[in-house]
């Protein structure tokens, strides 16, 4: 039997329906490049979020903690294996995602008699100066984002997802101390899973009180690149007791 | 290499008769004069482990450097100290450095400290050709933190060049200069006061000090330590929260109270 090309264009757009179904009760994940590093955010029911990769990369996705892991595991092969063959200044978050995590994701999606990757990831580089950390925001199909500092979001909703990194960076100038900002991160991730408007976002008070109640019977994972550790390895898990929050 | 002692009728003895020697007896006139690296030492003390060398590097009577730095943080809670050949030592730090961190980033836990102890025996016995041979012989001290225990404890290991591992109960030392620092930290083990286990930081570092002006005396390859010339030695501290570097400053103001 002859397969009609629209049939596979019907079945990628399929695809594209299922994995954004199978995502939307995920919880949301941020980065944000700070003075003295990046801070990453996570809130999980059970399952790891957010993760160090190499020395100065880490990883913060939500999804389907399968794909999560066979991607981290990839990176961290794939981070190693550069290191160790040339020095552990060349391992480039670009080269990882252009070259590595993206084509694979995207060949993946389009194989339509295999299985597509539930995931939506952050990956995120410690430069020398906030201007030059690398944050990239890679989707499920393979596309990607990149930027240089700034706050960066993946979320299951692309519209919620712009709506609260638009706020988020308007609301974070001026604010550089990491709980400062991780209460903030806080704030939006309640305001996105409570489906709030970033349009007309509740007060302060209520923001504040309605992550600290939704997040009682879950996990807040914070990661931490730091930019100023004299050691390679940047990466440290943080609480949110070490944050006073 | 010294002449191999024979018993008549065992199988040296025979290739002998044949000319057929089992080991070579001289190194080619063609071949380079390998850099050597030593000396360096690990004792005990009330915070923790002190790991120490010297920063000389030799070849033959030459003196390749005097900046070299043989105590390596392998990760956040692993020291190596090498003594031997720095070309086979530190590329067997990369190894250690990138498969300890390997490992942690992957499983999402530590290696455990006998794992680490046993990766690096197991290098060494990789690289025992070489060390027959007469080039490439490596002698390094370990220390780690054993997280079996609560608060984890830093351990020191000692090898021999096959790969054998011993623990070391208070201190370990390897090199050309070992001798002296073995003899002294003996001493001090047995009649000093305080004991290297009962020292405090600066009592350690200063102790450390002195033992590599010691051994530099006895020793043209230990380079010693000297304030005039901005030579000091490579400190590293191993506390149950993990390894600190003692800078060149603080061995200055340390030597100097």
């Amino acid at each position: 039997m002859t397969e009609e090309p629209y049939r596979w264009l019907e079945a990628v757009g399929n695809r594209r329906e299922y994995v954004r179904e199978q995502l939307k009760g995920g919880s949301p994940v941020f980065a944000a490049s700070l003075p003295d590093g990046i801070l990453l955010l996570g809130v999980g029911g059970g399952q790891s979020k957010v993760f160090e990769l190499f020395d100065r990369h880490a990883l913060a996705g939500l999804g389907h903690p399968a794909d999560i892991e066979k991607i981290r595991q990839a990176a961290i092969d794939a981070a190693h294996v550069e290191a160790f063959t040339r020095a552990p200044e060349d391992v480039s978050l670009r080269r990882l995602v252009s070259f590595g995590l993206s084509p694979q994701l995207k060949t993946n999606f389009e194989q339509i008699f295999s299985a597509p990757f539930l995931v939506e990831l952050l990956l995120v580089e410690i430069g020398s100066a906030p201007d030059h950390d690398l944050l990239f925001r890679l989707h499920f199909d393979g596309s990607f984002q990149s930027q240089f500092g700034g706050i960066a979001i993946a979320a299951s909703q692309p519209d919620a997802e712009s709506a609260a990194k638009k706020w988020l960076s308007e609301t974070a100038k001026g604010k550089g101390s990491r709980n400062e900002i991780a209460d903030l991160l806080l704030q939006a991730w309640w305001c996105l899973i409570a489906n709030k408007s970033f349009e007309s976002v509740p007060s302060e008070e209520e923001r504040r009180k309605g992550w600290r109640e939704s997040v009682q019977e879950k996990t807040v994972e914070l990661g931490w690149l730091s930019r100023k550790t004299p050691r390679p390895a940047r990466y440290e898990p943080l609480t949110l007791a070490q944050l006073n929050l | 290499m010294s002449q191999t002692p024979l018993i008549a009728g065992d199988f040296l003895s025979l290739l002998n008769e044949h000319k057929l020697p089992p080991f070579r007896s001289e190194i080619s006139a063609s071949a380079p004069i390998e850099t050597q690296a030593t000396t360096v030492f690990a004792f005990h003390f009330s915070e923790g482990i002190l790991m120490a060398g010297d920063r000389r590097a030799t070849a033959g009577n030459v003196i390749v450097t005097d900046r070299v730095d043989k105590v390596i943080e392998i990760d956040a809670t692993s020291l190596l100290a090498i003594a031997g050949v720095p070309a086979t030592a530190f590329e067997m730090a990369r190894v250690l450095q990138t498969s300890f961190e390997y490992y942690r980033r992957s499983q999402l836990q530590p290696l455990s400290l006998s794992a680490k102890v046993r990766a690096l025996a197991r290098l060494l016995r990789d690289n025992l050709p070489m060390t027959m041979q007469g080039v490439g012989i490596v002698v390094p001290l370990f220390a780690g933190l054993d997280h079996s225990v609560a608060p984890p404890k830093p351990q020191v290991y000692f090898y021999d060049p096959l790969g054998a591992q011993f623990q070391a109960v208070g201190y370990a030392a390897s090199g050309s200069g070992s001798g002296t620092i073995r003899s002294i930290l003996s001493f001090q083990e047995q009649h000093g006061k305080p004991r290297p286990s009962q020292m405090n930081l600066r009592d350690a570092i200063q102790f450390a000090l002195r033992l590599l002006m010691t051994a530099s005396e006895f020793d043209s390859a230990t380079g010693g330590v000297n304030p005039a010339t901005e030579t000091f030695a490579t400190i590293k501290v191993l506390r149950s929260t993990g390894v600190e570097t003692i800078t060149e400053q603080q061995q200055r103001e340390f030597l100097k109270s």
